[in-house]
């Protein structure tokens, strides 16, 4: 017997024949059908069982109730509460992103310290102690005021508790950063009085006059803009948007009248000496601080040729705004451009809302409801040392942030020594970001309660990382303009997901780490036991039913109208600058542009009108544009800075106007929302408002040329 | 057989005819040996080794007597239910378990020991291989089939309920599924309505019993 | 399908442009609820996945004369001509990876089928379907946020709205606990309607005249007289579909008080909107 070639043939094919007819072939082609189908890499989310928990979304001041579905233990989606006063089931993009933040691998993990450039992690017990440390360093030297913070509000119990700390401590200087229940509440005050804020009861109005108002772009509590919108198209109500830009809200507006930038206040005083000149306005309202010179005035500076000529509009129009304005049922003017939170005019909020003064739309159906600042919480009395004492009697630094910034920046000496950041980013939200980070570099100890390395909380010292809202107990009390006042309760849905801490618990821990003078002021064993205690009338019903309404009726009563501010005829703020064009700031429903930065989810909504690949795309009219076509690039320069963007054409932009989204441009490590664009805040200064003190650049001149 | 051999044999007659060589060529003899072996062997490790190493066998945590708990509990039920959400709970969760041996205590068997010291003291959820899991595009209802068209569990399930023991779980390294998807029987060939868990299967009897085997979004997510 | 058929659904949309914001709520709750992925760069649109993706339109006049309105757009599950369930990317799917559901009128996607060859993507009039070019990620820890009742894609393989038919099952796994037939209307709605703040998407069953979509779109169950291929044109005079011409009787309907969105819904030649504009719907035959 021989071996050879044609004897392996026959082992060949008998292997073949062999596997042919075995079950071999037809398994493998199921089999590897299948698993071409089933890469190991594709996550299959684990099944459960799905029940639901209500909670509050604090994303925006909108508070809104929200809905969150869970797979046992795990969120898995954010929807809108049926049925919550303030929002009814809807629900914005932002807060239905919000288990993106929750997860976000981003995310401040554990408390860090600055080692040089770099963080490095620590303990929470070494962080409390060097935090505490370095603040009773501070005490020692008897200077408690050069302790700051800055908080993004100063409502509810958890920013109770830090201007507590902030007090007790013995500093004066707790700042708020600009928001539109602040401008709501600097508007009424000289006005109305002391302690007082506005509503605007728009689902009830026949006729919004909106200046600038992005009523379903962010503006006041969202969701309930956008529910009153819609319902308005219903109700057969009218919405009439004065702007120089062809927003969104324009757009779905009733008619929108195109006014040249930062002359508001002009046509707002205008339409009041329309009014007052045709004898439009209700005699009812009591109004003081020399109303009669205040009508002559108006009706002197203001006549309807020159109104025209300032802002742009038609003498016709603004006649006819008057008229409509003055003759509808439940007419509201309502004010805080964009949406709301950025720099204004004191001059042009107060301005606006004497419209409403003067048609007798205050405390009506429909109108602008004057409330008291509820404070529904009650602190024990702070018990505070002579250092304290002393410490808080001193003036401070400014009234407002910016004025902190500027102090800081002005003085060679170190006149703030520690500072807390808290639920905030003056890096990127105020304007001019240089000066901001500038200031902050002068401060030698600076804390950051975030819980994300935003561009403030990278000039931190000690970054302790707070909870998310999905993650902590909190009071939520609305705010931003709406008609009712609601206090709603965040809950948390899930166990931390990373080693951070409740805010609440942070400041405790902080004051009990203190002097005994301090730490006596917090003697609640933890945050929840303070709410509760705190909450002490409205507890019981907030834990049962997740919100209580303190207000939601038409305000008893016709406040005093005090005209004096106006009476003085401030000065309106001026674009600062050269060059033929002006800048102003776009808000973005899409994109948040305060403390809040963009989920992926939200970057991925925005338009490639907006945001292309890395590049933000400004807006110009075509007028303007000389030549450039739909995404060239350009070099656009303001005083403060210059930056590389696109352009796009928009017929919607009044000619002489570059307009750019805010929300872009951060700078942090994050690739799906940081590195894209540019922040407008880069590009424009502060401009001072004379009477004020307000931040109220409207814009800036800027001059574009093709790079 | 008999045919490929007899094929063989013509080939080798009609070699030996055009070559004209006189050699006794005993190579091509050999080659039909060979063949033969090959085939053999080549088809029995189709059909019996194969599904061994196709099969990876995993040992459940520890063995579950369903014999006994259906006899405690009267009926499958008790433990796989229908949530009022109309979802279907799958295996019980600890807490489930608890329900009745919080009071009923567990006995003392070495399996009632590893679930004692190493799920219930730990509070973690016992990771129970599931042999009739499905992917993940799969969509079932249990409270169509079971509530509203009265099957019962055995009918895709087979007569689990009264096993004592837990078969090893058999998963296909290259697909992941369970045995159990495909069935024991590596042709693919079932004998009872519960052997194999194809799309197939199912849509035999969405013929039979709705005259159609339905749309794609019926069973698929 | 003959019992089936006869009670058969027809699930569909209507959206009202005119309360629109075009504010974004509903594509991200359509994200969120789909297990839709997400990656560095979404800015260029035609690889981004958007199962609902809302457009902007304009008027194309100028400054101050220029309006814009948003469109949000879903897969429009068309009925395909006649309505007999030929949908165009139905009729072209080699793997029949996606069929028309004559029970619901809903047209499916199922991904584990699909070998992404893309001809349904070339076949649909909307741009409603999306290819995953590369594999969806997830950073690390956002993954424990998926959805089970959504099996995430892989790559090569196309996706796209489902009406969130994964709603629909829950709805009948409920009314089969309860011993229902059937379910109701506000026991299964999509995502982006419930997300809407402005209450601008109306759904529910066409076929049903109980449902509001029925009452607010009023489809003509004849055929268009003047193209046999259109059915269930509204009897509204305001209400729209996207190309309807094309017969592709999509099942998402739009509303407009403003013509010239109306007309944005379709391109016509010089003159062609003029003639039939007044021809609109039936009601305004008589």
């Amino acid at each position: 017997m021989k071996v050879d070639r044609r004897s392996f043939l026959g082992l060949g094919l008998g292997a073949v024949a062999g596997f042919s007819v075995s079950p071999v072939l037809l398994k493998l082609t199921d089999d590897s059908s299948i698993w071409t189908q089933n890469w190991p890499w594709t996550p299959v989310p684990v099944d459960g069982e799905v029940s639901y928990q209500n909670s509050v979304c604090s994303l925006c001041p909108g508070s809104c109730g929200i809905s969150i579905r869970k797979i046992d233990d795990r969120p898995v989606k954010i929807e809108g509460l049926d049925e919550y006063p303030i929002n009814d089931g809807g629900a914005c993009l932002h807060g239905i992103s919000g288990l993106q933040y929750l997860y976000d691998p981003a995310r401040i993990k554990t408390p860090l310290k600055k080692n040089g450039d770099k963080f490095e992690e620590i303990s929470w017990d070494d962080a409390i102690s060097m935090v505490a440390g370095k603040l009773m360093d501070i005490r020692a030297t008897g200077s408690p005021e050069k302790l700051a913070c800055i908080a993004d509000k100063d409502r509810g119990s958890v920013s109770g508790l830090l201007k507590r700390l902030v007090t007790t401590f013995g500093s004066p200087n707790f700042y708020t950063m600009p928001s539109f229940e602040s401008y709501l509440e600097l508007t009424a005050t000289p006005l109305h009085g002391r302690g007082t804020t506005i509503g605007f009861d728009l689902e009830n109005s026949d006729f919004v006059l909106s200046f600038g108002a992005g009523v379903i772009e962010g503006w006041g509590s969202p969701v309930n803009c956008f529910k009153a919108n819609a319902s308005r198209k219903e109700r057969g109500a009218k919405l009439y948007q004065i702007e120089p830009r062809l927003s969104n809200t324009a757009a779905n507006a009733d008619r929108w009248l195109p006014i040249n930038p930062g002359t508001e206040a002009d046509l707002a005083l205008g339409l009041c000496a329309v009014i007052l000149k045709n004898n439009l306005f209700a005699g009812t309202a009591k109004f003081k601080g020399g109303f009669n010179k205040f009508s002559a005035t108006l009706q002197n500076d203001y006549p309807l040729s020159k109104t025209s000529e300032i802002t742009g509009i038609k003498e016709s129009d603004i006649e006819e705004m008057a008229t409509l304005f003055a003759k509808a049922k439940m007419p509201v003017a309502v004010f805080g451009k964009g949406r709301g939170d950025g720099s204004q005019s004191l001059k042009e909020l107060i301005a606006v809302h004497t419209l409403n003064c003067l048609v007798g739309s205050i405390n009506r159906k429909g109108g602008a409801f004057i409330q008291p600042v509820k404070n529904y919480l009650e602190f024990p009395a702070e018990s505070l040392d002579g250092i304290a004492r002393e410490g808080i009697a001193k003036p401070r630094l400014g009234r407002y942030v910016h004025d902190l910034v500027e102090k800081v920046n002005a003085s060679s000496q170190p006149v703030v020594e520690a500072l807390f950041v808290y639920q905030s980013n003056p890096c990127y939200a105020l304007h001019d970001t240089k000066t901001i980070k500038q200031a902050l570099g002068k401060i030698p100890f600076i804390v950051s309660f975030s819980s994300f390395l935003d561009e403030t909380a990278k000039e931190a010292d000690i970054i302790l990382p707070v909870h998310t809202f999905i993650e902590r107990l909190e009071d939520i009390p609305s705010g931003s303009g709406l008609a009712k006042t609601v206090v709603g309760l965040s809950k948390p849905v899930i166990k931390p997901v990373f080693n951070t801490k409740h805010p609440g618990d942070i400041f405790i821990l902080i004051a009990k780490a203190l002097d005994n003078a301090v730490a006596q002021n917090f003697e609640w064993v933890s945050y929840d036991k303070c709410l509760e205690a705190v909450a002490g009338r409205i507890w019981k019903s907030l834990a049962k039913d997740g919100h209580v309404i303190l207000a939601e009726d038409v305000p008893e009563g016709s406040p005093e109208i005090d005209v004096t501010y106006l009476s003085g005829n401030p000065a309106s703020v001026q674009s600062n600058g050269d060059g033929d064009l002006i800048l102003i700031p776009i808000d973005n429903m899409r994109l948040p542009s305060a403390a809040m930065t963009a989920s992926p989810f939200a970057i991925k909504t925005v338009s490639d009108e907006v945001l292309k690949g890395r590049d933000t795309v400004v807006e110009i009219n075509p007028k303007t544009a000389k030549g450039l076509k739909n995404f060239d690039y350009v070099t656009l320069t303001t005083p403060v800075g210059s930056a590389k963007v696109m352009i796009h054409l928009n017929e919607g932009m009044m000619p002489g106007v570059v307009g750019m989204v805010k929300g872009l441009g951060h700078t942090f490590d994050n690739k799906y929302v940081s590195n894209k664009g540019v922040n407008i805040n880069d590009l424009i200064g502060p401009v001072i408002e004379p009477g004020s003190g307000l931040d109220a650049a409207f814009g800036i001149k800027a001059k574009i040329s093709r790079a | 057989m008999s045919k490929k051999e007899s094929e063989s044999g013509s080939a080798k007659s009609a070699g030996e005819c055009t070559a004209g060589d006189t050699k006794d060529d005993k190579g091509l003899g050999l080659g039909v040996i060979f063949f033969i072996v090959a085939f053999v062997i080549c088809f029995l490790s189709g059909t019996l080794l194969f599904p061994k190493l196709l099969y990876s066998k995993k040992e459940q945590p520890f063995n579950f007597d369903h014999r006994l708990h259906v006899e405690q509990t009267g009926d499958c039920e008790s433990c796989h239910a229908l949530r009022e959400d109309g979802s279907f709970n799958g295996i019980p969760k600890l807490a489930k378990c608890q329900e009745c041996h919080s009071e009923t205590p567990l006995g003392e068997t070495k399996d009632e020991a590893v679930f004692a010291e190493m799920y219930v003291a730990k509070e973690k959820e016992v990771p129970w291989y599931v042999y009739s899991k499905q992917p993940d595009c799969v969509f079932f209802s249990h409270a169509a089939h079971t509530k509203t068209k009265g099957m019962d569990c055995v009918t895709c399930h087979g007569p689990i309920g009264t096993s004592t023991t837990l078969k090893p779980y058999e998963e296909n390294r290259i697909t992941g599924y369970s045995r159990d998807i495909w069935g024991q029987n590596i042709w693919g060939i079932k004998k009872h309505s519960w052997d194999r868990m194809k799309m197939d299967d199912c849509a035999e009897c969405h013929k039979k019993e709705t005259g159609h085997q339905g749309y794609c979004f019926q069973c698929h997510k | 399908m003959n019992k089936e058929n006869i009670k058969a659904h027809k699930f569909g949309m209507v959206i009202d442009l005119d309360k629109c914001t075009g504010c974004g709520s509903c594509m991200v709750s359509c994200m969120s609820e789909n297990n839709v992925p997400f990656k560095e760069d979404e800015s260029n649109k035609k690889d981004s996945i958007t199962w609902m993706r809302v457009y902007k339109l304009t008027n194309g006049k100028s400054f101050p004369e220029t309006e814009i309105v948003y469109l949000p757009r879903p897969c429009q599950h068309c009925g395909g001509k006649g309505d007999h369930g030929h949908s165009p990317c139905v009729s072209v799917c080699p793997a029949t990876a996606t069929d028309y559901g004559y029970d619901t009128g809903i047209v499916s996607q199922i991904y584990t089928r699909c070998f992404g060859c893309r001809y349904c993507m070339g076949a649909c009039p909307y741009h409603a379907r999306y290819f995953n070019w590369w594999d969806p990620k997830w950073p690390e820890g956002m993954e424990k946020y998926l959805s089970p009742d959504v099996s995430p894609r892989m790559r090569g393989v196309v996706e796209k709205c489902s009406f969130c038919y994964h709603r629909y099952q829950a709805a009948k796994d409920k009314a089969y606990y309860d011993g229902r037939d059937d379910i109701e209307e506000n026991e299964y709605q999509t995502a982006c309607t419930t997300a809407c703040p402005a209450g601008a998407i109306v759904f529910g069953d066409l076929n049903n005249p109980a449902h509001r979509v029925h009452e607010i779109v009023k489809p003509d169950p004849h055929p268009a007289p003047n193209n046999h291929y259109v059915v269930g044109k509204s009897r509204n005079p305001n209400i729209f579909r996207l190309l309807e011409r094309l017969g592709t009787n999509p099942k998402v309907y739009y509303l407009s008080e403003r013509e010239w969105v109306r007309k944005a819904g379709d391109n016509y030649l010089d003159g062609e909107w003029d003639k039939i504009k007044n021809h609109h719907g039936p009601e305004s035959h008589g």
